[in-house]
C-alpha cells in the first residue's frame, strides 16, 4: 500500500494526559498524520488502554501511568518511550487538572496541585526531552493553555494562573529554543466539549455561549486538528505564540 | 609519535574544529592552545556558547554532559574535554 507521504511520517510524538478530552483527539490526531504517539496517564488507565489498542499497539502507541508533577516519573516515562518509540521529536503539554474555588477559601493544596501539574509539568517534560531535540536540530513543543488564561472566570485563579503562565512558558522558551531548530507554542482552548466542563451547571453554561461568536462549544477535534498542524513541517515560521481555539470568545 | 600521542592530538583537532565551528569563531582551529582557558579569560566564552558547545559536542562524539558541574569542569580547555571524551570512551567500552 503507497499513499500520499502523511505529514508526521517518522515522527515520535508524546501526549501528556492522552487518556481522554483534549489530549485524547490530539493524540488519535497526530497517529493519523503518521506519528508514533505515547501518551501517559494518572487514573485512566483502561481508557489510555483502549486509546493505545485503537492507535495499533507498541512501537505505533503506548501508554504508560505517569504524574506530570512527580520528576522521577517523567523521566521514567520519557526514557520508555524513547526506548520503544525512537527519539521524541514532538511534545504536547496536555496534562491539566481543575480545582475551582474562590482564592479567600482556596488553601495552599488546592493552589500548588494546580500549578504544579499544569505548569510545573510543563516545565518537567520540556526539560526531560528538549535536549535531544536541540541535538538533533527539531523538535516541536504544544503546550495546551486556556482561554481561562486570559478571559479569566471567577473561582479560577489557581487554574487562571497555571494557564497564563503556560503562555509566557511558551514565549521565553521559543526564543531559547529557536537558535537550535526547535518551535514552542501554545493553543489556548475556548468552551471544548469534554468532561471538564460537564460539570457546568446549564445556566452557566448558556451564560458562557452568550459571549461565544460561533455560540456553540468546540469539539476536542477542533483544537487537535490546529495541534497537528503546528506540530508539522507546514509551520515551520511560527513559534512563540498562543492561538486561541475558542469559537471568537468575547471576553 | 606513537600511536596514542597520534589519536589524542587527532582527537584535540577535532575538538578545537567543533569549538570554531558551534560557535561561528572567525580564527584557524589550529590556533586555539590545548590549555587556554576558554571562558572568562582567554577565549571568553559565555554560558550561550557553553550550551552550543555542550549540543555540539554530544552530535560529534556521541557523550553526553548532563549538568552544569560537569559542564563547569569540562569545558575549561581543549586539553580537559579531550580527558573528559576519553574517560567517558573507556567506561562505555565492554570490558
Amino acid at each position: 500500500m503507497t499513499g500520499p507521504v502523511l505529514p508526521l511520517a517518522n515522527r515520535v510524538a508524546v501526549v501528556t494526559g492522552g487518556s481522554r478530552g483534549i489530549g485524547r483527539a490530539i493524540a488519535r490526531d497526530l497517529a493519523a498524520a503518521g506519528a508514533r504517539v505515547a501518551v501517559c496517564y494518572r487514573q485512566r488507565e483502561a481508557d489510555a488502554r483502549a486509546l493505545v489498542s485503537e492507535l495499533g499497539g507498541a512501537p505505533a502507541a503506548l501508554a504508560m501511568r505517569c504524574d506530570v508533577s512527580n520528576e522521577e516519573d517523567v523521566n521514567a516515562f520519557m526514557a520508555h518511550v524513547v526506548s520503544v518509540c525512537g527519539p521524541i521529536d514532538i511534545l504536547v503539554n496536555n496534562a491539566g487538572i481543575a480545582r475551582d474555588g474562590v482564592l479567600m477559601f482556596m488553601d495552599s493544596a488546592q493552589w500548588n496541585d494546580v500549578l504544579a501539574t499544569n505548569l510545573g509539568g510543563a516545565f518537567l517534560c520540556t526539560r526531560a526531552v528538549v535536549r535531544g531535540m536541540m541535538v538533533r536540530r527539531w523538535g516541536r513543543i504544544i503546550n495546551v493553555a486556556s482561554a481561562s488564561g486570559d478571559a479569566a472566570l471567577p473561582g479560577q485563579a489557581n487554574y487562571a494562573a497555571s494557564k497564563a503562565g503556560l503562555a509566557g512558558l511558551t514565549r521565553a522558551l521559543a526564543r531559547e529554543l529557536a537558535p537550535h531548530g526547535v518551535l514552542v507554542n501554545a493553543v489556548a482552548p475556548g468552551l471544548i466539549e469534554t468532561e471538564m466542563i460537564g460539570t457546568l451547571k446549564p445556566a452557566v453554561r448558556e451564560r458562557l455561549l452568550q459571549g461565544i461568536a460561533l455560540r456553540r462549544v468546540g469539539q476536542p477535534e477542533e483544537v487537535a486538528r490546529v495541534v497537528t498542524f503546528l506540530a508539522s513541517d507546514a509551520a515551520s515560521y511560527i513559534t512563540g505564540q498562543t492561538i486561541a481555539i475558542d469559537g471568537g470568545l468575547v471576553s | 609519535m606513537s600511536t596514542e600521542q597520534l589519536a589524542d592530538a587527532e582527537l584535540k583537532m577535532k575538538i578545537k574544529e567543533v569549538i570554531v565551528k558551534s560557535l561561528r569563531l572567525e580564527m584557524p582551529a589550529a590556533q586555539i592552545a590545548d590549555g587556554i582557558p576558554l571562558f572568562g579569560e582567554g577565549l571568553g566564552l559565555d554560558s550561550i556558547d557553553a550550551l552550543e558547545l555542550v549540543l555540539e559536542i554530544e552530535r560529534t562524539f556521541g557523550t553526553a554532559i548532563t549538568d552544569d558541574q560537569i559542564g563547569n569542569r569540562v569545558l575549561r580547555s581543549v586539553d580537559s574535554i579531550a580527558d573528559f571524551i576519553v574517560a567517558k570512551r573507556a567506561a562505555s567500552k565492554p570490558a
